[in-house]
This record gives structure tokens, sequence and C-alpha cells, in this order.
């Protein structure tokens, strides 16, 4: 607008250059000046009038700008009251239970046979799996939980296997409303002995279990029964329960990568356990938890296999025993500021020792002798997993296992005593791009068998379909 | 000694009455604002633990065995709600035993069900981030929920402890009138923020954008739960041009860079605001949380 102002006055002033030049007498020059500064002042005038309308119309256009963004904000505002209405859900399906389905695949890579794993000393070839070779679905999950009514609630969780089958890993009610601090729950679930052996293989930190869990009680020992739990009244956390059981499936023995079958036909119960758990925060970074456990079965007259070097290789079967198992776990989780999000560190300890005592028979073709036995072995592990960024964990783990002592009486003569110690590191790193998925890679040196590593790499990928679910410690 | 006196306190006062030897009621509230809506309601007749601080993730948080002890001793369980908790709640509740806190019970407050409700999604998938089915639960952030919510307290309190009620109607009642003054001092004050638009974090500051008339234009969280990307911050710097924002306000729980890199490109000021009481030096209280808040956007836009 200006410019073509600025222009006009030079061209005037242009025009009127040779007028000037030419007018000689003084009163001609003071006119011609007069009309020049006449024609300044009406240029100026009327080009302050046009950025007078230029302001005005900026000023306009700046206004509806701003009327414009409050209707938006009004919208804004009306919309979010209206959204403000809580939604009145009357479905029928409005009580359906909290569904969540676990889907978990693997890719294996194994130096050594699975099929032929065995574990020097406690697990003989095929009793239990370190996994499969190549691509394989692993357990997918599915868990069914709600509030039975006022005083229970139900939970189950099925465990559909890659090859068809399906197995109730837990059905359980437990009660809501006994109240100072008891908690009784009933069906079949898994024991709350140790830590991990509670944990759900989709919340494991690592593709496989530990090899003391492996060699004692499998990926998760459960038992249909009855368990009691109580909460001391303390500002720290101190926990004593117990549980009884039908003693399904004995412990420290496996049969064709399953659990050995126990079956007692006998009424009351054939398992028993018991626990106290201990734990507190340290600080606003820091909590831990502390336990020890217990567990007793006995065989009755039921004969299992027992992984003995026997002089001529012959068979040897345990019966009439009780098995006891004592465990103790630590597990200890550090966040800064107990922020978890962007850094954190979960540790965890456990040992178990295995006590067998009972009857054991050697059967050098038809020469049977039986006599007293006892066994005692154990087993720890130490694991960490370290979350070094909101994405990303990277985890450590070593295993051991340990032959113990071992009385063999009268057919001790025949037991060639086992010196070795099973060993396993491990290594993992596991993306979780949010809390329903996670995919890991990992890898083991695994010194289970006796003048065998086997080197194992895992790709694993879990993912969580459906309700939020709630983690315990 | 200190630790002997907390083992054997509650030992000695629990063999002797039968109850814990800590004030008339245990109050259990997950996030620092209601232990401090707590405090303002029941005085000295309650004692409180709070579970979390204002420095940490409340979607994140692990279910702490201290927390069941704590759990296990409480009449009343405050908490935001709307599925905020519903990573470590639920297995407090299941094994701590105590049927006083369990859903339903008047020891058991969700302070969501008592405020309405922003943000609430039309669709509910997961390929949308972590979203809450019933809204955003980060309710904390307008002050005229904690008078809402203050109201049931006051009720469930009466229920539990019928001995205090008067005193708890006499305690919400000064709490809401000055409230309710230091509400309309701080809509005055804010008035200069109506209309400024904000990049947030996370939804944790919905509630107080929302009653001060502040328009969010875009967030550092590429989804709900999920971190701030590379590629996401650039496309808030594109943004910027098209809807232009004058402030970015993180939570005093989140990583500080993220806001720090866009503030650089995109020549907007930080205010980084508390998550919740304790998030900053200032933010003592319920009526200092806010104020600070306010203070901390005003400062923010001036400068």
């Amino acid at each position: 607008m200006f410019r073509p102002s600025a222009v006009a006055i030079a061209m005037t002033l242009a025009l009127l250059a040779p007028l000037a030049a030419r007018a000689q007498s003084k009163s001609e020059l003071d006119d011609i000046r007069k009309q020049i500064r006449e024609l300044k002042d009406d240029y100026e005038r009327r080009i302050q009038a046009l950025e007078k309308q230029l302001k005005n119309a900026e000023d306009a256009a700046a206004a509806a700008q701003g009327s414009a963004a409050k209707a938006e904000a009004a919208a804004q505002a009306a919309r979010t009251e209206a959204e403000a209405v809580p939604p009145r859900q009357s479905a029928p399906n409005a009580f359906n239970p909290a569904l969540s389905l676990i889907l978990n695949g693997t890719y294996g890579n194994f130096s050594a046979d699975p099929e032929q794993y065995t574990i020097t000393g406690f697990q003989p070839p095929g009793a239990t799996s370190p996994g499969v070779r190549g691509f394989s679905l692993g357990e997918s999950e599915l868990f069914v939980t709600a509030n039975v009514d006022h005083l229970f609630m139900g939970a189950m969780n099925l465990a559909l296997e890659s090859d068809n089958t399906v197995s109730v890993e837990e059905a359980y009610f437990q009660t809501l409303a006994l109240g100072h601090g008891l908690t009784l729950k009933g069906g079949r679930f898994f024991s709350s002995i140790g830590y991990q052996n509670s944990i759900h293989a989709h919340a494991w930190d690592f593709v496989d279990t530990s090899l003391v869990q492996r060699a004692f009680l499998g990926n998760n020992y459960g038992d249909d029964g009855i368990q009691l739990n109580w909460v001391a009244p303390l500002p720290v956390f101190v926990e004593v329960g117990g549980a009884l059981g039908a003693g399904t499936t004995l412990v420290g023995n496996f049969v064709e990568g399953q659990p050995a079958p126990n079956p007692r036909n006998k009424n009351g119960a054939g398992a028993g356990s018991a626990w106290l758990h201990v734990g507190d925060d340290v600080g606003v970074s820091n909590s831990y938890r502390v336990g020890v456990s217990y567990l007793n079965q006995g065989t009755g007259g039921n004969v299992f296999p027992l992984d003995l070097d026997t002089v001529g290789g012959v068979a040897s079967t345990f019966t009439n025993a009780q098995v006891q198992l004592y465990g103790a776990d630590l597990v200890w989780k550090w966040a800064p500021n107990g922020n978890y999000q962007y850094q954190n560190l979960k540790l965890v300890a456990e040992w178990f020792q295995i006590r067998r005592t009972g009857d054991l028979t050697l059967d050098p073709t038809g020469a049977a002798t039986t006599g007293g036995f006892k066994q005692r072995q154990s087993g720890w592990y130490v694991q960490g997993a370290y979350q070094f960024d909101p994405y990303w964990r990277l985890g450590l783990r070593y295993d051991e296992l340990q032959q113990g002592t071992m009385d063999g009486g009268i057919n001790a003569a025949n037991i060639i005593p086992v010196d070795y110690t099973p060993r396993r590191y491990s290594a993992m790193i596991d993306w979780n791009p949010s809390e329903f998925s996670r995919i890991r890679f990992q890898y083991n040196q695994d010194l289970s068998q006796q003048n065998l590593t086997d080197r194992q790499f895992f790709v694993q990928y879990i993912f969580s379909l459906g309700t939020h679910g709630a983690h315990k410690f | 000694m200190n630790r002997l006196l907390k083992w054997l306190l509650p030992l000695v006062g629990t063999l002797a009455f039968g109850a814990p030897a800590f004030g008339a009621l245990s109050v259990f509230a997950c996030e620092p604002e209601w232990g401090a809506l707590v405090n303002e309601i029941a005085g000295d007749r309650a004692s409180v633990f709070v579970a979390t601080t204002a420095m940490q993730n409340p979607h994140l948080v692990q279910a702490r065995p201290s927390l069941i002890a704590h759990a296990r001793l409480a009449d009343l369980i405050i908490y935001s709600g709307a599925e905020l908790e519903v990573g470590y709640l639920p297995v407090i509740l299941q094994q701590s035993g105590n049927d006083k806190i369990q859903v339903g019970k008047p020891g058991n407050l969700d302070a969501s069900k008592y405020v309405p409700l922003i943000e609430v999604p039309a669709v509910l998938d997961r390929s949308l981030g972590d979203v809450h089915p019933q809204g955003n639960p980060h309710i904390h952030y307008d002050p005229r929920n904690m008078i809402r919510v203050g109201e049931e307290l006051k009720k469930r309190l009466a229920v539990i402890d019928p001995a205090g009620a008067p005193e708890y109607e006499a305690r919400y009642n000064a709490f809401r009138d000055r409230m309710s003054v230091a509400i309309k001092q701080w809509e005055q004050e804010a008035a200069p923020l109506k209309g400024v638009a904000v990049i947030e974090n996370h939804k944790e500051v919905s509630y107080l954008f929302h009653w001060l008339g502040m328009p969010v234009v875009g967030a550092l969280e590429p989804k709900p739960g999920v971190e701030p990307t590379a590629a996401h911050l650039v496309e808030l710097v594109e943004n910027q041009k098209v809807h232009p924002a004058k402030l970015i306000v993180p939570t005093s729980n989140r990583d500080p860079k993220p806001s720090e890199w866009l503030s650089e490109q995109i020549k907007i000021p930080v205010a980084p605001v508390p998550l919740t009481i304790g998030g900053s030096p200032g933010a003592k209280d319920l009526f200092s949380l806010y104020d600070d808040a306010i203070k901390t956007l005003l400062a923010g836009l001036n400068s």
C-alpha cells in the first residue's frame, strides 16, 4: 500500500521538476513550492487513511480468528462436558468375567538333541525337556477371573498346548471376606512354595525356568487342595501360609516330560506345604521379599525311577518314601525413585533341597535287593533382569545343581556316585513395546549333562490380549 | 531402635487391643493427593499410608510387599480408579486378607466414581495405546473434583468411624469453603491462561487444562503409554506450524529430555508441573499443588 503512494510522490516530483526549472520569479517559485507542499500533504493524508484502513482490516481479521478459537474452545468444552456423563451399560454381558489370552511361540536352536536331554544325576533322558528344535507354538494361556459374590472370587487358567491338548493349570476360588488377614483358597492352584513356582510362564524373565525348578518342580508345581494364608497386622510384610493337597504328582520325578503321577486312592491329604514370607521397602527405590518354604509328600506303594548310576546299569526303583523339599528365596527390586518406567532391576535368587527317604530296589536280573535309601540333592540360581530403557531389558542367569549326599544302605556297593555339577549360563534381551507385548532373544550354555555342552538359542514372542492383568511382586 | 519399635509397637498393640496401635483409623491412599485429602477431612483421626509418589509412573507400580502389609492394616483404601491401579491393586486387595477394603465395602473408595470423567474413548482398541475404558483416570488435577470426592470421603469415614462423624462433617465443610474460595482465586489468576494452547506429555494434566480452558494441541507420547519417539517429535515440530502451542507441560515423573528437545526446536518454553503433591518443592498439600501448577504455567507464559 505504502509503496505505490511513495512512487506516486516521486513521479509527481519528477513531473514538477522541469516546471520548477522553467519558473523564473520568486513568487512563481513560492507558488510552485506551495503546490508541491499541498500535493505532498494530500498524498500523506491519503497514505495515512489507507494505512488506517489496512490496520482496521487486520484487526477485524484477528478478532474473527480469536472468536473462531473461542468457539472451538467452547465446542471442545461442550464435547468434554458431554463426555463427562458416565456411560451406563445395560448389556446382559456386563457381568462377564475378565478374560485374558496369552499367545506365545518360540524358535529354538539346540546344538544337542533336546529329546535326549538329561540332567546328570537328577533326571534321566526324556524325563524333562529344555524345549523344541525349530519353530514351535508355546503354551497359549487363557485366564478367566471374576468375583463370584461378596464372599468369593474365582479364577481359571487353561493352558492350550501346542499338541492340541488342554490342561487346567489353575481353577480355584478364594475368599474375600474372612478378614483378619486370612485368605482361604481352594481348587487347583500353583503352590506358593519358592518364588518362581507360582509365576505363569508368560511372566517369566527368561524363556525357560531355572534348572533347579526344572529338576524338582517342573515349570510350575500345582496341586488340588486348599490353602490358608495369613498376613500379620504389622507395618512390615509378614505372611505365613500352608496348604494341604492331593499330592497328585511327585516332586523331583518326571516321566516323558510330565510330572510323575503319584495316585493315592486314600482319604486325607497326600501333600502338605508351608511358607513364611517377609518383605518391605528400603527407602523409596528398593523393595524386597524373602521367603522360606517346605513341602512334604509320600509315595505310598507307588514306584518311581531314580536317575542312579548302577553297576551293570541295572534299573533302580524307589518306593514307600517320604519326599521333602526345603526352599529359600529372595526377590529384590530397584527403580530410581521407585519409578519403574525408565530403569529398574529385578534380582531373584532361590535355593531348594530335596530329601528322599524310602526303599530302594536294585534288580540285577532276578535277584532284587531292597533296602533303605536316603538322598539329599540341592540346587540354586541367581538371575537379574535390568530394564535399561523403557522398552528394553537385559537379563543374566546362573544355575547350579549339587549332587549332595546319598546313603544307599545295602545297595550302596552297586551304586556309582555321580561326580558332576550340572550348570547353565543364560543371557537374554527382550523388547517390550508396550505392557502387552514382548519379543525375546536368549542364549543358554547348558552344562546339565556330563561331557556335553548344549548351546541353546531362542527367539520368543509373548502377547497378551484382553484384560490388563495384575502381577504379583 | 526405631526399626525395633516399628515392629514391636503394633505387635504389642495388636495383642493388647486387637487393633493396630496407630491412629483411630488407618487409611491406605494409592496416590499422594488422596492422602492429602484424607488429612484435610480426617485430621488426626486417621493415619495415612501413601503407596506412590509424584516421581513415579502411577500405571507401573509394583505389588510391593509393603503395600500388602499396609492394605492389611487399612480401614479404608482410597484410589483414583478408572483402571489407573489395575496393574497392582487387585493383587494387593486379594493378598491383604482384609475384608474391610474389598470392592463394594464402605472402606473401598474409588474416587473416579464420584466425578465426571473426561476423554472417555469412543473406540476401545489397544492399537490406540493404553487407553482407559472409563475415561481419563488422572482426575486429581481439577480441584473441583477434590470437593466431590471429599464429600464422599466424609460420608465413608462417618460410616466406618461414627464417633468421628461430626468432626468429619465440620472438617469437610471447612475444606469445601476454603477450596471454593481458592478455586475462584485460581480461576481469576489463571485468566491469562484461557485459550493458551499446550503440548502435554501423558494425559496426566488433562483435567487442569480442561478446568482452565487450555486447548491441548499435541502430546509428547505418540499414544497413551507409548514413549516419545524421534519420528513423533518431528511431527510435533511440523504440527507447531499448523496448530501453534505456547507451552510444553511435562510432569515431574517423566523424562525431561523430549520436552527440552522440542522446546529448542519450536522455541516455546517448558513449564514442568508436579504430577501431584511432592512433585515440586512448592506442592506440599492440595492448595499449594494447584497454586504451584498455575504459577508455573503463568511464569512459562510470561517468559
